[in-house]
């Protein structure tokens, strides 16, 4: 009851405090909801694979980047729009993060979890590496026009088109909720994540719910890195940052909790936003990104150990 | 017999390492120097790892030490032997802050505030411009020692003789008991009278301590710091795979692991000028793959089985 | 059973990397030259490439001349992975294994500085194809005369911006430039654009402001807040100073804002593959040092672009190709003057370098603010049009004139 009541009372503050900026400053609520957009919708797939699979993979930026060469290449040769390709790509993906899982996680999996993580650091090398050989570290961007969609209210002009990410974090967030609480499959992956022996026990295949549910991480940071394309260049070692990003965020939220990874970035993105906007602050937007999940995490323990 | 074996061929090793420079040109030298950074980075990291407790904040105590260094020569005028000092005390005193605050956090959080915290020294260095010299870093008037190979050879192999030492010392003393009982199990831990937070903040100061001296160390052998290049995450990451490529939980899996990883890629790169970083990947995804365990753990089981044989 | 397989993937990748190189052939009576570059990245990639261009044709047209007669060249190449220590382990090898006798190369300033120590303490002739920051300088000392430092370094490059802006508004009257906002990526690079800029164009009369932003090559890329600043602020000139990972992300964001300044002006060290084929691109400006254009009137550039082109079967994607290319031929004619490759001899005749490159300009050597030896100072403008980079200035290297204002979209 206490904690409800607190919780509403964080909503309702946190909700004030956007509607102030967003009188007081509309575009920093704007560009930090965007920005927040793209963040999520790139974590939640690492938050998926982390809460139920237990894996930190740290190649997951470069399944993106893989994802986004391949679209890049297939959009020159037909000259096909990276929208269209958004399916195919995730597709692609999903079958590759499969056999990246069949080949090596798995067989990784009974091996303490540091094994896992510097499994998938090796992994990201290699991915990156060769993108690198083949491709070279010249960055790559199809230009496109709707990418500048304009709005423009008063005086102030503010692009919209990447929103589309905010669209597809949601879509991401309330998706993996209805898959994992609806449909069996989902259960039982849930099930395998917060207990696998227990599941194995009532008769779930572990090995294959966990490589369902890594080629559907894969498939959705796959379908991203065709949606990355459009807003952004890409060259080999583009995906790294996200995965370091994409974990905090994870961590902020704490595992398992897939619609936090949404709260999370929005409250990062629009206060990195706030910090971005005044001459004095602008140099240590960084900073409090990092400041912030620090904060979250360390007054969550100190929650539990008064409860 | 087998423990005097080990022993001498432990004694054999010591004294090859310290006699290096009496038949190695220069060239083998300064990769002995790359090589032993990362191995004793390695080492302080598995230090703490034996209590269970993952850190990814390396490049951030090692930055932290670098510019204490730096900083100390330029801004205090410190001598170059006492700005190597001060690297260890800076580090280990901001480890002591904030070990309070972070060492009651456990698993993936533990590791991600500290991964966090390496984030902020950077952008706050990167930061204070006039302080700092920010994103272009500072220049120091020369290398330490005249910039002697065997010098700076032997200043970075003493780094690795604190790493090595605190290494062996927590394994004979009772740290190796409080730290692998913290490890196993918490609660049983605490309910025999281990004091938890005492213990991890303990490892947590000598470890951040020894990783301050080697940014030092660093800072004073190539004469500059930069955001760039001392908070650079690959002295995060690199030592994480050299001790779990080596073996974990030991003294000998890092120093093998920074010997496997580092010759391996000096090797390559000469091999293969564009693309050996492939093959990099590939070599620890490899051996993650079928020896996990690590280089030490195979070495052990096939003792173990030869021992077996000859009985 | 698993052992063996561990056993046998490392012993195949062994194997694998030996055959690949095994048949190394090694010229006799060679004079040697050791290239350190970052090969992997594109600037490193190319420029090792196109020294090894230079070094072909030198040894097809009989190498070069030393007192025991003709010699041929040899370039050992080292990767420097833009690691400080890397970089130094990569001069040792190259100085104390294979005896190389001259050194060129570099690109990025951290891996330069820990050249330095190496460099000093061997004292051998360098030719440097890269690191722009002051710290570079600071840290080679005043009496580093061995060192003959090809780019420009980040003060030379705002002097000559500031020289050809002064230049184009006298020569084309309808461009007015007051006020200049410059963006910049908060790393070194751009961090030394802006301190540049404010000392340059702070006393000449302009109007500056800046505002940082984190560049997408950095895992950044959002540049709503610094184009919003920038056209609050209404520049004339616009200037952003990062990586080719922003150039067309910020144009598009720029004309989502409406944001429409008179110059629109790039200084990244690449540009994206076909960014010329974007419609954005039309009459974007950028600085340089070299563009494909510069082959319609300059010999040394076309002889270079056309030598790369059939060698390699691709583009020179940014100036270090030349740059680099220009470092051996540099090298080559000091050689061949001195008709030694004796640490002073050699030296000398390097210091009286004058080498018609395929950047432009002849290099020549003279004293910067701290080393004595100093190449290249300026920088080019240019302009994309019809998706060509041409060169606006210096005139006398002009393949257009520029067309201004920007257009609006």
């Amino acid at each position: 009851m206490a904690t409800k009541r607190r919780t509403t009372i964080l909503v309702v503050l946190g909700l004030a405090a956007a509607i102030l900026v967003a009188i007081w400053k509309p575009t920093v609520l704007i560009y930090g909801v965007q920005q927040a957009g793209l963040y999520a919708a790139i974590a939640i797939p690492m938050g998926l694979v982390l809460g139920i699979v237990h894996i930190v993979n740290l190649a997951h930026g470069e399944f993106m980047m893989i994802a986004a060469y391949a679209t890049y290449f297939a959009c020159r040769a037909t000259g096909m729009d990276p929208l269209i390709a958004v399916l195919p790509a995730a597709a692609v993906t999903a079958a590759f993060g499969w056999v990246v899982y069949k080949l090596t996680i798995r067989r990784a999996l009974k091996a303490p979890e540091l094994n896992q993580l510097i499994l998938t650091f090796g992994l990201g090398i290699m991915f990156s590496q060769l993108v690198n050989l083949f491709f070279t570290s010249q960055t790559r961007k199809i230009s496109l026009d709707y990418v500048s969609a304009s709005v423009t209210i008063g005086e102030t002009s503010f692009g919209v088109w990447q929103f589309v990410f905010v669209a597809v974090a949601a879509a991401m967030a309330y998706g993996l909720k209805l898959f994992l609480t609806r449909t069996t499959l989902g259960k039982a992956a849930l099930a395998v994540g917060q207990n696998p022996k227990g599941a194995a026990i009532v008769g779930i295949d572990v090995d294959r719910t966990y490589g369902i549910v890594f080629a559907i991480a894969a498939a959705l940071v796959g379908g991203m890195g065709a949606l990355f394309l459009t807003r952004s260049a890409i060259f080999p070692a583009v995906g790294s940052p996200f995965t370091m990003k994409s974990f905090s965020l994870v961590a902020m939220a704490g595992i398992g909790n897939i619609p936090g990874i949404l709260g999370s970035a929005i409250l990062l993105g629009i206060a990195e936003s706030l910090l971005r906007a005044f001459r004095a602050t602008r140099g240590w937007a960084d900073i409090v990104f990092f400041v912030l999940i620090i904060a979250v995490i360390l007054g969550r323990t100190l929650k539990w150990r008064k409860s | 017999m087998n423990r005097n074996l080990l022993r001498a061929l432990a004694f054999a090793a010591g004294a090859l390492a310290v006699s290096l420079p009496a038949f190695a040109g220069a060239y083998p030298l300064q990769v002995a120097r790359n090589v032993i950074m990362y191995m004793a980075l390695a080492l302080t990291w598995d230090m703490l790892l034996r209590s269970g407790q993952i850190s990814f904040g390396i490049a951030g105590l090692f930055g932290l030490g670098a510019y204490a260094t730096a900083l100390g020569v330029l801004r205090a005028g410190m001598g170059d032997w006492l700005s190597l000092a001060f690297a260890p005390v800076f580090a280990g005193a901001a480890a002591l802050l904030i070990g309070f605050l972070i060492l009651r956090l456990r698993a993936m959080y533990f590791s991600i505030v500290t991964l966090a915290l390496a984030e902020i020294f950077r952008i706050v260095i990167h930061n204070l411009h006039d302080f700092t010299g920010g994103p272009e870093g500072v220049v120091l008037d020369g290398v330490m020692l005249g910039g002697s190979a065997a010098a700076l050879y032997w200043l970075t192999l003493g780094g690795l003789a604190v790493a090595l030492g605190a290494s062996w010392w927590f394994e004979k003393s009772k740290f190796h008991f409080a730290l692998t009982a913290i490890r196993n199990n918490e609660t049983a831990a605490r309910s025999s009278g281990v004091d938890i937070f005492r213990w991890l903040l303990a490892t947590f100061v000598i470890t951040s301590a020894i990783q301050g001296l080697l940014g030092g160390i660093y800072v004073q052998s190539y004469g500059f710091a930069t955001p760039d290049s001392v908070f650079d995450a690959n002295f995060t990451l690199l030592p994480l795979a050299i001790a779990l490529l080596g073996g974990i939980h030991s003294t000998i899996g890092p120093v093998f692991g920074a010997i496997l990883l580092g010759l391996s890629s000096e090797w390559l790169k000469l091999r293969l000028p564009y693309g050996h970083l492939v093959v990099y990947g590939v070599i620890i995804v490899v051996v993650i793959l079928f020896m996990p365990q690590g280089l030490y753990g195979l070495a052990r089981k096939g003792l173990r089985r030869a021992e077996g044989r000859a009985e | 059973m698993k052992k063996g397989f561990a056993i046998l993937a490392i012993a195949l990748l062994v194997i694998g990397t030996l055959a690949m190189t095994g048949c190394e052939k090694k010229p006799v009576g060679t004079i040697k030259i050791g290239g350190i570059w970052p090969l992997g990245d594109i600037t490193g990639r190319q420029g090792s490439m196109a020294a090894q261009l230079a070094i072909e044709e030198i040894n097809a047209a009989g190498g070069v001349m030393v007192d025991g007669g003709k010699k041929l060249l040899e370039l050992v190449v080292v990767d420097d992975e833009l690691k400080a220590d890397k970089a130094a382990a990569a001069v040792e090898k190259l100085v104390t294994v294979d005896g190389v006798e001259v050194l060129v190369g570099g690109m990025a300033s951290g891996a330069e500085l820990g050249k330095i120590p190496a460099f000093k303490k061997y004292g051998l002739p360098v030719v440097s194809t890269g690191a722009a920051s002051y710290t570079v300088e600071n840290a080679l000392g005043g009496d580093a005369s061995w060192y003959f430092h090809l780019h420009p370094w980040d003060y030379n490059q705002g002097a000559s911006y500031a020289e050809g802006w002064a230049a184009i508004q006298e020569k084309f009257p309808d461009i007015k430039i007051e006020k200049l906002f410059l963006a910049y990526e908060e790393g070194a690079f751009g961090k030394a654009s802006w301190d540049a800029t404010k000392v340059l164009f702070g006393g000449g009369g302009y109007v500056i402001d800046g505002a940082p932003f984190k560049s997408a090559a950095l895992g950044g890329g959002d540049y709503a807040s610094v184009l919003e600043a920038a056209k609050k602020f209404g520049p004339d000139l616009f200037l952003w100073a990062g990586y080719d990972a922003d150039a067309l992300p910020m144009l598009e964001q720029a004309k989502a804002m409406k944001f429409n300044p008179g110059v629109y002006l790039g200084a990244p060290p690449g540009w994206p593959a076909d960014f010329g084929k974007s419609k954005l691109a039309e009459n974007v400006m950028l600085y340089g040092m070299w563009a494909p254009s510069m082959n319609d009137t300059n010999v040394a550039s076309k002889k270079f672009y056309d030598g790369f082109v059939a060698k390699f079967k691709e583009e020179p994607a940014t100036y270090f190709a030349p740059l680099s290319y220009s470092a051996i031929y540099i090298v080559a004619e000091a050689i061949s003057a001195a008709k030694t490759t004796e640490k002073a001899a050699l030296i000398s005749a390097l210091a009286a370098t004058s080498y018609d490159s395929p950047l432009g300009e002849t290099i020549s050597f003279s004293k910067s603010n701290v080393i004595p030896y100093q190449g290249i100072r300026r920088q080019k403008i240019l302009q994309w049009q019809n998706g060509r980079q041409e060169v606006i200035w210096p005139f006398e290297a002009a393949t257009e004139s520029p067309v201004h204002p920007f257009p609006a979209w």
